[in-house]
């Protein structure tokens, strides 16, 4: 039975990391959630009252940096992120999983990039204590440190889905590779 | 310069990188090869400020506002009292199509989830009832188009946003193109199916009875939208606060036809944060983009190449609405706007053409461009909720609405006050 364990931890680590980010995902929609339920409570009170929360305008911009950086390897893992197989569509099954492992290792560049600048970004808010030019005066490290954390989450997860891949690959599990880094639907790879 | 960057797009796009992967790839090879400066060093930076703000989140909201109405099955139940409204026409039920995307359209702000709700609830109906599946398909793949045209819009957010023109403006505007254009496929659709009636179904007339019970599924989302984009101008809320206001609603929608479940709500949240960073992964990459285009003067030598053929207003005018049609056969939709918007947009203010009406051009080529192959996203969205058939079959239903969108590109040129009527007002 050695055999079947070896060819099985590739796809264990892909279902780890799919519940993972599906975890990940539903709380930045939570998050979402809340941030609707204060924009209302913003318009009521600046109705009634003549004087909202204030700051929910600022607290939104956080959230939306947050939910992107988190969520981006969400989409990645359920392949949503839009690639054009036009082209490379019309390869052999071996060929796409190419394609689809090279991809793979250009978000995990990508995201190795964005992080490594990003974390000038971070340092300077902290070693400046700078705070935003806004009423809520927020200390940047802490929105800032979230964000850099989904980009870091990015690299992370891209890279584990890279080496799985090409150990699926070596194993020549094509549609196994096809199932976890193929372009999506879309492309109407059924005919 | 320009070539290459435009030939190297396409090339990269061509290796089916992720396309968000491929803006960032470009913008640091023309940081590397055209421009004097460390840009990479403002990686961070420009990551940072461009996903931290609080105009983009109308972004997951509107998103989210589609997502709850399309899993509680509110698209069923607004395509049959469509159905019922408009299927005595030549062409019976792909008015229904037609309709149902457009409704959908005034409500959510995204075009691909319109497409592909209508075409899982209508594409069944085609077969049962032998319809010609080309037109049918094609109807639905056009009308889903039309949500990022009439407002809300998630595109026209993004272009008030890189061009700092008024959102609500923009809204008021792309009203009235519109529902022309709605209003323009259906007749296309008429017109078609008188000539060839092969091409379409029965044409069946409902009772009257029928249709008013019907209209208790359209009544709350016509509320729906004349909320949020009534808030707006009421004054009450601005367009990302209407997006909240329009999610609550929308929610209050699905519990008043008791389909709002706990499975639903998470399917709506997980949807919602997919398709969110799905945009955002692709809006971020085409900022940095920009950031290095900007310094090495890629629109300055646009601006010189087109001044140098020396054809005034119009006829550059011409020059770029011919650009965007290419474009748009091999670049994907948002791509494709926040790539060229920072770029073109100067230079065809600077030629003495309104922002607001530009903007409303350009959304029509945008839509064009989500039905033309071969990178034609709701082509395949479509194409994807068929059970079987060819591509070719829904790129084919498809080329009379372009023909429709080419006459509304023209209709805006001669007379934009097609657009800025409202707004004006």
């Amino acid at each position: 039975m050695p055999e079947t364990r070896q060819t099985e931890w590739p796809m264990r680590i892909v279902t780890l990391l799919a519940r993972t980010n599906r975890t990940i995902a539903i709380i930045c929609g939570v998050v979402l959630l809340v941030i609707v339920a204060l924009t209302l409570a913003e318009i009521a009170l600046r109705q009634i009252v003549g004087r909202g929360l204030g700051g929910v305008d600022e607290v939104s911009g956080y959230v939306m940096a947050g939910v992107a950086a988190w969520g981006f390897s969400y989409a990645l893992v359920d392949r949503a992120h839009v690639r054009i197989d036009v082209a490379t569509g019309r390869l052999p099954i071996a060929g796409r999983s190419l394609f689809d492992f090279i991809a793979l290792v250009s978000v995990c560049g990508v995201a190795i990039l964005v992080s490594w600048y990003g974390w000038n970004v971070l340092s300077r808010s902290f070693q400046g204590a700078s705070r935003a030019n806004t009423p809520l005066e927020t200390p940047l490290w802490i929105p800032q440190s979230i964000w850099l954390g989904g980009w870091l989450w990015l690299a992370l997860v891209s890279g584990l889905l890279a080496i799985c891949v090409a150990a699926l690959m070596l194993r020549k599990r094509w549609e196994e590779v096809e199932r976890v880094a193929g372009a999506t639907a879309e492309s109407g790879e059924e005919p | 310069m320009i070539f290459t960057v435009g030939g190297s797009l396409l090339a990269l796009l061509a290796l089916s990188l992720p396309v968000g992967v491929v803006l960032f790839l470009l913008g640091i090879g023309v940081d590397q090869l055209y421009t004097p400066f460390p840009l990479l060093r403002g990686l961070g930076q420009v990551v940072w400020s461009s996903s931290d703000s609080g105009l983009l989140i109308a972004i997951p909201f509107f998103v989210m506002l589609g997502e709850v109405l399309v899993r509680a099955g509110i698209a069923e139940r607004t395509y049959r009292a469509l159905d019922s409204w408009f299927s005595w026409l030549p062409g019976g039920l792909i008015h229904a199509n037609i309709g149902t995307a457009t409704m959908f359209s005034a409500t959510s702000g995204s075009s691909v989830a319109t497409a592909a709700t209508v075409a899982t609830v209508a594409m069944p109906q085609a077969e049962k009832l032998g319809y010609d599946q080309r037109l049918f398909a094609g109807a639905i793949a056009a009308g889903g188009t039309l949500g990022i045209m009439i407002p809300p819009s998630i595109n026209l957010i993004i272009y008030g946003f890189l061009t700092e023109t008024s959102i609500p403006r923009l809204f008021l505007a792309g009203l009235v193109p519109g529902l022309l254009l709605a209003v323009g496929f259906m007749a296309i659709t008429a017109i078609l199916c008188k000539l060839y009636p092969s091409l379409g179904g029965p044409s069946r007339s409902a009772s009257w009875g029928e249709r008013v019970s019907g209209l208790k599924h359209l009544v709350p989302l016509i509320l729906l939208f004349a909320v949020v984009i009534g808030s707006i101008y009421a004054g009450w809320a601005t367009p990302t606060e209407s997006a909240a206001i329009g999610v609550a609603m929308a929610m209050g929608i699905a519990a008043a036809n008791r389909a709002f479940t706990l499975k639903v709500l998470i399917d709506s949240l997980l949807g919602t944060v997919k398709t969110t960073a799905m945009v955002m992964f692709v809006i971020i990459g085409a900022y940095f983009l920009n950031y290095t285009l900007a310094a090495a003067g890629l629109g300055r030598e646009l601006t010189f190449m087109l001044e140098n053929l020396g054809l005034g207003p119009y006829g550059t005018l011409m020059v770029i609405i011919a650009l965007y049609i290419v474009l748009g056969f091999f670049i994907e939709t948002m791509a494709l706007m926040i790539a060229t918007i920072p770029i073109v947009v100067p230079i065809v203010i600077g030629i003495g053409f309104d922002p607001i009406w530009f903007g409303i051009l350009l959304i029509v080529l945008v839509e064009m461009a989500l039905i033309t192959p071969p990178v034609g996203l709701n082509l395949y969205v479509v194409q994807a909720a068929r059970s079987k058939g060819k591509f070719s079959d829904v790129m084919i239903g498809a080329l009379p609405y372009v023909g429709g969108m080419l006459l509304m590109v023209l209709a805006l040129v001669l007379f934009p006050q097609i657009a800025l009527f409202l707004p004006g007002l």
